[in-house]
């Protein structure tokens, strides 16, 4: 009975982008950056050191086009919260490889990392298709008064450890703390909504609960104008999913992104 | 304190003048490694050109290839000591002491190139063990194996520095260097045993079970990795010896030594020859379309196919001169021969990481390039001297070479 109740209660955070809706603003990273206590840099014209864990890619039809026949889109990736082939036993690529037990997924589905655990040896980045893992390669540092904008509700990682985007579960935590001084007792049910979600000015990203059939994420991952970032084996058939998938495991994402552009839906895929 | 530089000086001068020049680069790298090991430590990896795309470089490409050419070490005393094979022991001291410096910089290395290396002891404390008997991190592994095999190595070592004529003519020392020697079968044995585990998981399977990348996927990667060791490694562990016959200009072990080392290298490269084409094979028809990729498309970029290309080339050059009688006996040919050796494991760790890293995961995306910083090469190289230093040291004062002494004690009875 207690067992039912709990797999009733368990939660399936997931996220639904909508392209055609994003203008490419970067208010989800900048929201996310600064939820996140992330550190700003004199130089983060180096991309590649950059501390991000939502990343806006801007993407073209032909490098080479000129207008009218150029195309771009924006897609803004942060941590697509793999599960692996079976969502009950979830296994993302970047969970199973750490050496020291620093990062694991909740029972809410949401892939966590706990700084202080890190020993930054990079192997979870390095198994990571999406590249949403970022490493520390300088001493974070807050100058002047951003320092006062500091989230008292995230911990401040060190140099030489890994961050990741954590679907902003501090704030599902601070909700759910919320609802037990009001007296609420299932915990569980309580909403919350990630700051990039909260940021977007055009309500491209929606976030909710995959496995409540009735939420508008679970809606969306249903759209036929959904896909997963790179993700070609959603494009199979059936069987011969099932037959890939006895092979090894998928990262399956539960980050959906929707696009009625077949532009977008064809970069999904390497040539 | 005059008295000592003094000694060092004529110490110093004592050596002719192309030793003294390599003395003085090895000295001056060591030197660099010690200001740029302190950079590093102290100011983080900020210094490197490692990024959040390319996050492994070339401290990983030189673990990987340290592990797997120091693996020469635990295949060549099992062979000696399991098998048998008496030819090898002239060799065995060089071997042990070669596999220890090779474990010992490995750790060194890694050190280095962990974000935080005061934390290096949780690999220990918060093991991810998962719920089965094997651990559930190949890290985790690769930790807790080559941990157990350097104190495998530091007991096998042990010997070898008892034999020093000072601490020899201690009975108690001379009986424990003895009864050390003794158990030697054991120490081989369990060297194997841990050596098979961590050469598959640091060199193949580390890699191989990252499922999100099919650059690396595949679940034989482990076993593949194992046989690399035991050929380059073998290539190895006859390289460094005749480099240094050739630098001493005297013989440092019996011919037939190098001949029967050089025969087990081939054969193993023969193995491992087999077993990568199949690798390469059944990566294209089967794993990387996995991932809706084809094999040959993974291969562009900076670094490209030509690894492969030199790999596989190394690798039938290792094969011809290590296994053909008439090349194997021709000094000039088995030098060739275990340099292909050497080259082809090192350049199988460069197709791994090198150009493993530079494959894009988005397909608007383009290879990426990596140059390690100054810091980056002078650490890895500084590493590099310092086991030359050791090496030398043991070479000039330890009984090393048990062939070298016999042939001093001939001289002296004459």
């Amino acid at each position: 009975m207690m067992k039912d109740m709990e797999n009733k209660m368990k939660r399936r955070w997931g996220m639904a982008i909508d392209l055609d809706k994003c203008t490419g603003c970067g208010e989800c990273a900048v929201s996310c950056a600064q939820e996140n206590n992330l550190p700003i840099f004199e130089d983060d014209s180096d991309i590649p050191k950059k501390m991000t864990y939502l990343d806006v890619m801007r993407i073209t039809n032909d490098r080479d086009a000129k207008f009218p026949d150029v195309k771009v889109a924006f897609i803004p990736k942060m941590c697509q919260q793999c599960e692996g082939n079976d969502p009950k036993n979830p296994q993302p690529p970047c969970v199973s490889v750490c050496p020291v037990v620093a990062t694991d997924t909740g029972d809410d589905g949401v892939v966590s990392q706990i700084w202080s655990r890190c020993i930054g040896c990079r192997y979870c980045q390095v198994s990571c298709p999406y590249e949403a893992r970022v490493f520390n390669w300088w001493k974070p540092k807050y100058e002047g008064s951003f320092k006062k904008s500091l989230n008292p509700d995230v911990s401040i990682a060190s140099r030489g450890t890994i961050q990741k985007c954590t679907f902003c579960s501090h704030i599902w935590k601070k909700e759910r703390d919320k609802a037990v001084m009001k007296g609420e007792l299932d915990i569980n049910a309580v909403l919350y909504t990630p700051a990039c979600v909260s940021a977007c000015p055009t309500g491209a990203m929606v976030f909710g609960d995959l496995n409540d059939p009735k939420s508008e994420v679970s809606r969306l991952a249903r759209d036929n104008r959904a896909f997963r970032l790179v993700h070609t084996i959603d494009q199979k058939k059936p069987d011969e999913q099932k037959k890939f998938r006895a092979i090894k495991n998928f990262p399956n994402p539960k980050v959906y992104y929707l696009s009625s552009k077949q532009w977008i839906r064809d970069l999904m895929r390497f040539k | 304190m005059k008295k000592i530089i003094d000694y060092l000086k004529n110490e110093f001068n004592s050596y002719s003048k192309n030793i003294r020049i390599t003395l003085m680069v090895l000295f001056a790298l060591v030197a660099g490694f010690l200001i740029f090991g302190i950079q590093i430590l102290f100011w983080g990896l900020g210094y490197t050109d490692m990024n959040n795309n390319f996050a492994m470089g070339i401290w990983i490409i030189g673990d990987l290839g340290l592990v797997a050419l120091g693996g020469g070490a635990f295949f060549t005393g099992f062979i000696l000591y399991i098998f048998r094979n008496d030819k090898l022991e002239p060799l065995i001291n060089s071997t042990v002491l070669l596999g220890f410096m090779c474990y010992l910089f490995t750790f060194i290395l890694l050190v280095f190139d962990i974000g935080q290396p005061l934390r290096a002891w949780f690999g220990y404390t918060y093991p991810n063990w998962g719920s089965h008997l094997m651990p559930q991190s190949m890290l985790t592994e690769v930790v807790w194996c080559l941990t157990l095999y350097f104190c495998v190595l530091c007991v096998e070592l042990i010997p070898i520095a008892l034999k020093h004529k000072i601490l020899d003519s201690i009975p108690v020392l001379h009986y424990i260097g003895h009864y050390l020697h003794k158990l030697m079968w054991i120490m081989a044995a369990v060297g194997t045993f841990l050596s098979f585990f961590h050469q598959g998981s640091l060199g193949g399977g580390m890699w191989g079970v990252l499922y999100g990348k099919p650059t690396w996927f595949r679940p034989h990667y482990f076993f593949l990795a194992i046989v690399a060791a035991t050929a380059g490694g073998t290539s190895f562990m006859l390289l460094i010896p005749k480099i240094a016959e050739k630098v001493m200009k005297k013989k440092v072990a019996p011919a037939e030594s190098f001949q029967s080392l050089a025969k087990i290298s081939g054969i193993m490269f023969i193995a491992y020859t087999i077993f990568r084409i199949y690798d390469i094979v059944v990566m294209s028809v089967k794993y990387v379309p996995l991932a809706d990729r084809s094999f040959i498309d993974l291969w562009g970029g900076f670094f490209g196919i030509w690894l492969l290309v030199v790999e596989l080339a190394c690798c039938a050059g290792a094969i011809v001169l290590l296994n053909l009688k008439k090349f194997r006996e021709q000094e000039k040919f088995l030098f060739y021969g275990v340099i292909c050796g050497v080259v082809a494991v090192v350049f199988s760790k460069f197709d791994a990481v090198l150009h493993g890293f530079s494959v894009p995961n988005f397909p608007w995306k383009g290879f990426t390039g990596y140059f390690p910083t100054i810091q980056e090469w002078v650490v890895m190289l500084g590493s590099f001297a310092t086991m030359a230093l050791i090496y030398m040291w043991f070479a000039k004062y330890m009984p090393f070479f048990p062939h070298l002494e016999k042939e001093k004690h001939k001289e002296g009875g004459n």
